[in-house]
Order: C-alpha cells, then structure tokens, then sequence
C-alpha cells in the first residue's frame, strides 16, 4: 500500500503528470486598480520624455519644402499644361529660389516628392521583372511587364510600368553665384545596388515607343550604377511620398540664399498629381512630428486616465 | 450440468457438491423483469425457479399459501422503507409430459428467425405461472461516496436533477431524501399507480377499462397539480416542488395529449423523481425535456438498462464499474464514480466554456486586426487592390507567428482553481447564461480589433512618410508593410497574455517563440534570394529596417498605442463591471497554490450541518453492490450463516479476493 502511495506522490509531481492533470504552476494576475493605476503612470512616465524628445529632435530638423510644378510652367501655358509638358519643343527650364531659416549642418539631402501619384497601385507595383533586372536579356517570363514588355518585338530592359514612369526632373543648386555640388552616388540602398540589379545588364530598347512615360536611361552605364533608376523602383506606400535625389556636402549658413535651377520634364500634370522639392537636414528621418506627438499624447492621456482613476480609488474604494 | 456446492443447516462444515442440469434458461430482460431457469434434479424431479420483481412475481403465483403472501408483501414493504432494493424469489414444479410439450415451443421459439424476443416472452408467459413463493431477499444498495454532496453542489449550479430508476416508489423516494434531492420542506406531489382506487379496477382484469380509468386517475391528478403548483411558485420563501410519479402511469402521462401538462408540471418542480420506469421510458422522459422544454440534457447512468437514456440525451454520461462496461460505450463520457460528475461538471465543463469562448474571440479578433489593416490602406491604394502585406505574411500568420499561443490558452487557461470552481458552484450559471459569447462580447472585441487595425495602418504610415535611414534613403512600401506586419504580431501576441487568467510558463514560452519565429523568419527571408522568388520585394528589408532608430521607436509606441484601449477597458470593466468570478478570483488571490492538497481536506473547513451530517451518511460502511442477473450465489452466505450457529468456516480464496477488490474507501468510525 505505501509503494503505491509514494508512487502516486512521486507521479503527482512528474512533468507529464501536471501537464495532463491541469495543475501547471501559474501565476494568475488579477488586475486590481492599484495595478491599472501603476501601469498608466508608467506609461505616462516612459512616453512623455521619449515623446518629448522626439518632438525636439524633430523641431532642429531644417526642412524647406516648395512646391514648384505650378510655377514652373510660364503663364501663357497654364491654361492647358498637358500640352505644356508634352511639347517637347518649349523649353522646360525654370528656377525658384529659397532662404535658409536656420544653419543646416551638412550633409543636407535633397529630396523630390510627389504627391497624389499612386505608386501603391496594383497594377503598377506588379509591372517590373525582378529577375530580368538582375540577369538582363537572357530571362523568360517576363509576361508581368505588361504592358511594357516588348516594343518592336524586342523586349525592353527595364520592363514594366516602374521603370517606364522615371522621374526626370534635374536639379541644380547655386549659392552665391558658385554652383553646390549635388553628390548622386550612394543614393539608393546598398542591397539593390548590390543583389537587385545586375552588373552585367544594360538598358535597351528603353523608352523607345511612341509614349514616352519619363526619362532615359544611358545604355552605357549598367543597372547597378543606375541609382535614379533604383531610387525610383523602390515603391513607394502612400500616394504622397519623397524620393532621394541627391546630397550636398556643404553646411548651408542661415539667410543664404539659394537658387535652384530645375528642368521641369516630368508630367503630373494629366492626374493632377503635385511636385515638390524638400531639402532637409538629417536627424532621426526627416522632420516628422508624428511620432513625437503620439508619444506625448499618448504618455498624457495615461497620466490623465491613472489620476482619475486615483481620485475614484481613493474617493470610492472597493 | 452446473455443480452447487451445497451444505445443509444440519451437516455444519461439511459441503458437498450436488449436480444439478440446467434445461433451459429464461433470460432476463426489462420488459418482463424476470429470470427464470428449469433445472432437473439428481433424483429426476423438474423444478423452474423464477427470479423477479414482486409485482411480476405476485401477477403470478399461484393459489394457496395466502398468509405467506401477505406477510412475505408486507415484509417487502418494510424493505422499500428502509432503502432496500427487493426481489422475489418463487419455484414451481414441473410434471415431465408438461414439460415437454413446452420445451418443444420453447426450442422452436429459440430458433425463430422472426421476432424472437416476442416469441420467446410468449413462450415463457406460458409455464411462469402457478408458483408458490419462496420469499423475497432485500439488498442494501448504498449510494456511492460523496453522491448526496455531489447532488446537492449541481443543484446549486442551477442544475435541475431528476431520478429515473426501475425501483419501487418506496425506495425510490428513500434514495432521494438520502441524496437530498427530496426533504420534508418541500411538497411533494405524488402521482402513483398503487392506490387503492386503481388497485380495484385492476383486480376486476378488464383492460380497457384499466387503461381508461387509469388515464383519467393520471389526467386528473396531473390537472390538479398544475392548478396547486403556482400558489407555491409566487412566494419566493415558499416550499419547493418535487414530483413523484410511477412508471405506470408515466405511460399514460407521455401521451401526447398529457405530455405538454407533464412538461409544464415538471419544469416548475426542482426535483423530479420516476420510479418503476422502463428503459424506454428513461429514453422517453429525457426526449420529452430534450425536445419540449428544449434544455440541455445530462443523462448519468451504469447499467445496460441506461443506455437508451444516455443516447437520449445530449451529453450521455456512463458510468464504469460492475454493472459493466455497455453504459460507458454508449456514452460520450465515462466516469469511474459518480461523485466525478461534480468535478466533470463544474470544473472541466466550466473551464471548457470559459476556454472555448476565449479561444474563438480571439481567433476573430487577431484575424480581424490583421485584415483591416490591409482594408485601411486599400483606400490609399486608388482602390486597386494592391496586398499591404507579402504573401508569405498572410500565409504564415495563422500558422506559426499567432497559432501556438491560443491552443495553450485554450488548453491551460482556468479562471479560478477547481477547488474554488466546486466551492461555487453557481459560477456554472456563467456559462448556462452564455455571459462570455453574447453579442455584446463580440461587439466589444470587434470595437477594439477595428481600433488597433487603425492604429497599426495610421501610426506606422504616417510615421514612415518622412522617415529614412541614416543616410536619407527612403523606405517604399515592402518597408512600411513589414513594419506594420512587426508591430501586428507583437501587439497580437501581447494582448492574448492580457487575456488569460492564469498564465504558465508555456504561455512564455509559446508568446515570446512566437515574436522570436517571426523574426528569425523575416531575417531568413530577407535575407535569401531564390532563383524561384517570383518578386524579391523583401530582400534585405528587415536588415535596413533593424538599423533605423525610426524602428525601435515605433515599436515601443505602436504596440502600446493599440493596447491602451483594451488594458483600460479591461481595468474598467472589473472595477466598476466585475462578472462574478472576477470577484472570486480577487477574494482569492492571496490564497495559496493548493495544487497537492487533496480536495477532501479542503471541504470539510466549510461545513454547513446538512452537510455534515451527508457526509457521515456517505462515510457509512458500504461497499458497491454488484447487480447482475445471475446473482445465484451469494457470496460469503456460508460463512455467515456459519458465524450465527457457531462454527468457523474459513471463507474462500476467491471471495477474499472479490472483498478485497471491492474494497471500501473508507473505514467504519
């Protein structure tokens, strides 16, 4: 009778035993309201620094943004710009000019942004050959391309919707008469530089055709060293977004004043989609204040929440 | 030819085996509830000797011997009385040219290929008659341990019990003030077939007439309860009904035209007791509740003759032990003793409910956050369809990031422990009420799935528009999908641990391999690129994600952003909103872990008197009585019969050993 019994003490206690017989340790909380009180404060106390820290970082961010595709186009054409854009024979020079709010410490980034230009289409995000990016000519399957796949019965490289829409604006920056360099290497991410377009493939056939959706490519320069190409291909989430365009690796002083000298090729304005030129210094990405209120609000309202939950705890308490 | 191994009052000590040969064997079965069996003597003389209920018996016996009649019949009652269960015992002798005759109908019947049992039943009706009583025995059928507590715990759930047994109504009644389902408090309304008025119609042996009056006496009765019934039901302080009826007149009372009057009259009364019912009308009654009052039916039994009913029901319960194992097959759940029914119920059943519900709510809802956040960015999109998240996500998010975590919950998650689940036992009205899977439940968890899926599409989106790496390159949409996709398991993850009540290591463990899969499959996917990717969207994304502070910093923020809502509706609603077990679990959470106390131990601290004094009832001396047709032999007769005239008689080895196996749970104080 004992053995038995030390048996079934001994299986009592087993692993597989308290895994079958329900009776795993536990911890059970039970959330009582000094913990919901406790836990709004934490939060409260983490977010409100973090978030206030992030406000500023974002608030030292110098940031210029001008619109220019309205008033680059000269005023007798604003009237009809489509035709404006697509005559190839009015020249598309223009230039704006901006002022330095505050010193911005080199390196400054210059940034294109479009807005109301849906990249996140499903037929255009689809419209691209990965493999044909990375291996050229010699790939099949390329029927995902459509309808930018063949012209003249020869296929095009690159294939697809992306490649063919190529933003071809061009930028020049002048202060003070000398010209700022803009530094257009190293501007897209270093894994599609290396792992996504090839060495060896080099752009044919490539906005050949009788529509001509942005700019060409040099069919000398292989892929890989394509970086507007790249940029570019690199999709973007929401219909307004900004892609790099290039660096400059000089400190601009406050109240200089910069002119800009761009080439307004790119047509936005069939969709009525917007064009922008951002130039920004660098701190924790870009001057986004989104983050740092969300976590300031956030961080606040926990703290409201767990002082009304104390005055009730202590004014009614269970 | 069976050897019995007879000894005699006057040869003490000395056995000897005398042959009998066993002719033919009447079996038992539930219609007729007898058993016969004709037997020829060493000496040539021919004898039947019959077995049954003493109703059967008595239809039966023969003329003469009266005084022994009404002595043996007012024994039997005093027997009904006192709990014991009875049978009667009675022979007749058989005169060889008799016997043929009817052992030629007898083998032809047992041969038919028709309507076997029909016929075999016609054949036997035809020599069961004429008997002379021999007398009647009793046997005292203890209720098993810890039924009366057990009985009186699922009342308090809510539970309504009835009792359907084949035994007389005496015994019956006796068995269930012992279970407490009856006591003297409540009012009794007793519908029975051995009144005097009934009892007279039946010796006057016309059927029809019988039947008719039979149906009227039960109309009647029925008719006049249900116009007592609610004066008692008004006051809430006022007795409690219990109904008491005869398998007789069960049979009137099932018809159609009585049924519905049957059904309202039960429904009202918390107990219901059904004595000298059939096996068919076990199935009967419980299909009538099934179907009329449309209840969920518990059907408990471990006889064959309960295996109809167990079908019947919705949840059939069998019983496993001597009766045999035809209960348990027929059953959807097998129990060793009946008091596991408590534990069955209350605990397994409740945890059960509770598990399911979570389970399922939080199936919808993790599926529900992922797939609107997709549906968000859709208006982004120009409406074209295009995926916010790469195919390999939609495919595995059900399978390995959030798949493991909810069958841990639904296999662990208890909300107060089983002894605390026994102790109240009206925590079991939750699930009879359906509080967790309501429509206000749903509506909430989709209210705060909506909410998270809006705080997972928005706070990552419009973060990410300016956001870059440390070197200013920008992200695109694979970028932004993976960051969201990161937060969605997370944050899914994390609000399955705010949902549980009890969380083991293997919840850890299951939440944190999760997230810890999830990335340890990003990384291996983003960072490979195979000849048959069909797009290579996602190389190296993680990699320039995990570089950017951009990241941490919006998967502290996001997470907690989409939690905040249900972490305080959760701590308002058991403030100010407790359902009842939150107010059990917090009057007991400073208790100690009583995984390897034993359960006993923790019920007698809190005893009321009535329990008290049921559990001595239960703790009498008993052992479970077997109760099988062939009980020729009695085990341990010798011996005591022995005892009483003075001598010592060593008993078996075989019976020994049959004691011992039955042995009692606990010893006689």
């Amino acid at each position: 009778m004992t053995d038995t019994d030390r048996g079934t003490q001994r299986d009592r206690h087993s692993a597989f035993s308290l895994f079958t017989q329900q009776s795993l340790p536990a911890c059970k909380p039970v959330l009582t309201p000094e913990w919901v009180i406790m836990t709004f404060l934490f939060i409260g106390f983490i977010f409100i620094p973090v978030g206030l820290v992030t406000l500023r970082a974002s608030h030292s961010v110098v940031e210029i943004v001008e619109r220019y595709d309205i008033g680059c186009v000269p005023e007798p054409f604003r009237i009809d710009k489509v035709s404006y854009i697509q005559d190839d024979s009015i020249p598309k020079n223009c230039s704006l000019s901006f002022k330095v709010p505050k010193y911005m410490k080199a390196p400054i980034y210059i940034y294109y942004q479009l807005d109301n230009y849906y990249q996140n289409h499903r037929r255009y995000v689809k419209s691209r050959s990965d493999k044909q990016l990375l291996h050229g000519q010699n790939e099949h399957g390329i029927s995902s391309c459509q309808p930018v796949e063949v012209n003249n019965d020869r296929p095009i490289i690159p294939c697809g919707l992306i490649a063919w829409s190529l933003f071809n604006d061009t930028f020049t920056f002048i202060r003070n008469r000398a010209e700022l360099k803009v530094n257009r290497k190293n501007i897209a991410w270093k894994s599609d530089r290396g792992h996504k377009f090839g060495k060896n493939v080099y752009p044919f056939n490539f906005q050949n055709g009788t529509l001509i959706g942005g700019g060409k490519l040099n069919p000398t320069i292989p892929l890989s060293d394509q970086e507007d190409l790249i940029v570019w291909m690199r999709t973007s989430a929401l219909p307004s977004f900004r892609k790099l365009y290039g660096r400059i690796e000089k400190d601009l002083d406050v109240d200089d004043v910069v002119v800009v000298h761009l080439m307004n090729n790119y047509n936005t304005y069939s969709f009525g989609g917007k064009k922008k030129l951002v130039v920004g210094a660098n701190w924790l990405g870009g001057k986004n204040d989104f983050l740092g209120l969300a976590y300031v609000f956030i961080g606040s309202s926990s703290v409201t929440i767990a002082v009304v939950f104390t005055l009730l705890h202590l004014l009614s308490p269970r | 030819m069976i050897y019995v191994r007879e000894s005699h009052v006057e040869k003490m000590g000395k056995t000897q085996d005398v042959s009998y040969e066993i002719l033919n064997v009447l079996e038992f079965n539930s219609t007729r509830k007898r058993q016969s069996v004709v037997c020829r003597y060493r000496d040539g003389r021919l004898v039947l000797f019959c077995k049954g209920a003493d109703t059967v018996i008595y239809e039966r016996l023969g003329t003469g011997n009266g005084d022994l009649n009404k002595v043996t019949r007012v024994h039997l009652e005093q027997f009904g009385s006192a709990g014991l269960r009875t049978l009667c015992l009675a022979y007749r002798d058989l005169a060889p040219d008799l016997y043929e005759s009817w052992n030629e109908k007898f083998i032809t019947a047992k041969s038919s290929l028709r309507d076997r049992e029909k016929r075999l039943d016609e054949v036997a009706e035809l020599i069961e008659k004429e008997f002379i009583l021999i007398g009647a025995t009793a046997i005292e059928d203890k209720l098993q341990e810890g039924v009366p507590n057990c009985i009186q715990t699922l009342s308090r759930a809510g539970i309504k019990i009835w009792v359907l047994t084949g035994d007389k109504i005496e015994t019956a009644i006796n068995i269930a003030y012992a279970c407490n389902l009856l006591n003297n408090e409540m009012k009794q309304f007793i519908i029975s077939s051995e009144t005097d008025a009934i009892r007279e119609v039946e010796e006057r042996g016309d059927q029809t007439e019988i039947a008719r009056f039979m149906k009227e006496e039960v109309k009647k009765q029925l008719k006049q309860f249900l116009d007592e019934a609610p004066q008692y039901f008004c006051s809430p302080s006022g007795p409690k009904l219990a109904l008491v009826i005869d398998g007789k007149c069960l049979m009137y009372a099932l018809e159609p035209s009585l049924r519905i009057m049957l059904l309202t009259l039960s429904l009202n009364c918390s107990s219901v007791v059904c004595c000298r019912v059939s096996p068919l009308q076990k199935a009967q009654v419980t299909s009538l509740v099934k179907k009329g009052a449309r209840k969920i039916t518990l059907s408990i039994g471990d006889g064959a003759n309960d295996v109809s009913m167990i079908q019947a029901a919705h949840i059939g319960i069998g019983i496993s032990g001597l009766e045999g194992m035809q209960a348990v097959m027929a059953s959807d759940f097998a129990i060793a003793q009946f008091r596991f029914l408590e534990d069955l119920l209350l605990v397994h059943g409740r945890w059960s409910y509770i598990r399911l519900c979570k389970v399922v709510m939080y199936f919808f809802y993790k599926n529900l956050a992922f797939t609107l956040t997709q549906f968000w960015f859709t208006f982004g999109t120009g409406f074209s369809g295009q995926r916010f998240y790469d195919d390999w996500f939609q495919s595995l998010y059900n399978v390995i990031f959030t798949a493991l975590p909810v069958v841990i919950v639904g296999l662990f998650d208890q909300d107060i422990s089983s002894s605390l689940s026994k102790k109240y036992p009206e925590l079991y009205k939750e699930g009879v009420r359906n509080m967790f899977f309501n429509r206000r439940v749903v509506a909430i968890w989709a209210c705060f799935a909506v909410y998270q899926s809006l705080v997972f599409f928005y706070f990552v989106s419009l973060s990410s528009s300016t956001s870059r790496d440390s070197d200013g390159k920008m992200f695109g949409l694979w970028d932004v999908s993976t960051m969201a996709f990161t937060c969605v398991v997370v944050t899914v993850n994390l609000r399955l641990l705010m949902m549980c009540n009890s969380i083991t290591r293997w919840h850890y463990i299951s939440v944190g391999g999760s997230i810890i899969v999830w990335f340890v499959f990003i990384f291996i996917y983003s960072g490979i690129m195979t000849r048959f990717d069909r797009n290579d969207n996602m190389f190296w994304v993680i990699y320039v994600l995990m570089s950017t502070s951009y990241f941490y910093v919006t998967l502290l923020l996001v997470p907690v952003a989409a939690l905040l809502g249900d972490f305080l509706y959760l701590g308002v609603q058991r403030w100010f909103f407790p359902y009842d077990y939150q107010i059990v679990q917090e009057s007991h959470k400073d208790d100690a872990d009583s995984i390897n106390k034993p359960d006993s131990q923790e019920t007698k601290e809190h005893l009321t008197p009535d329990e008290a004094r049921s559990n001595e009832i239960s703790q009498l001396p008993k052992e479970v009585s077997k109760h099988s047709g062939f009980a020729f032999d009695s085990p341990g007769y010798e011996s005591f019969f022995a005892t009483q005239f003075g001598k010592y008689v060593p008993p078996k080895a075989w019976d020994v050993a049959r004691r011992a196996s039955m042995k009692s749970k606990s010893k006689p104080k």
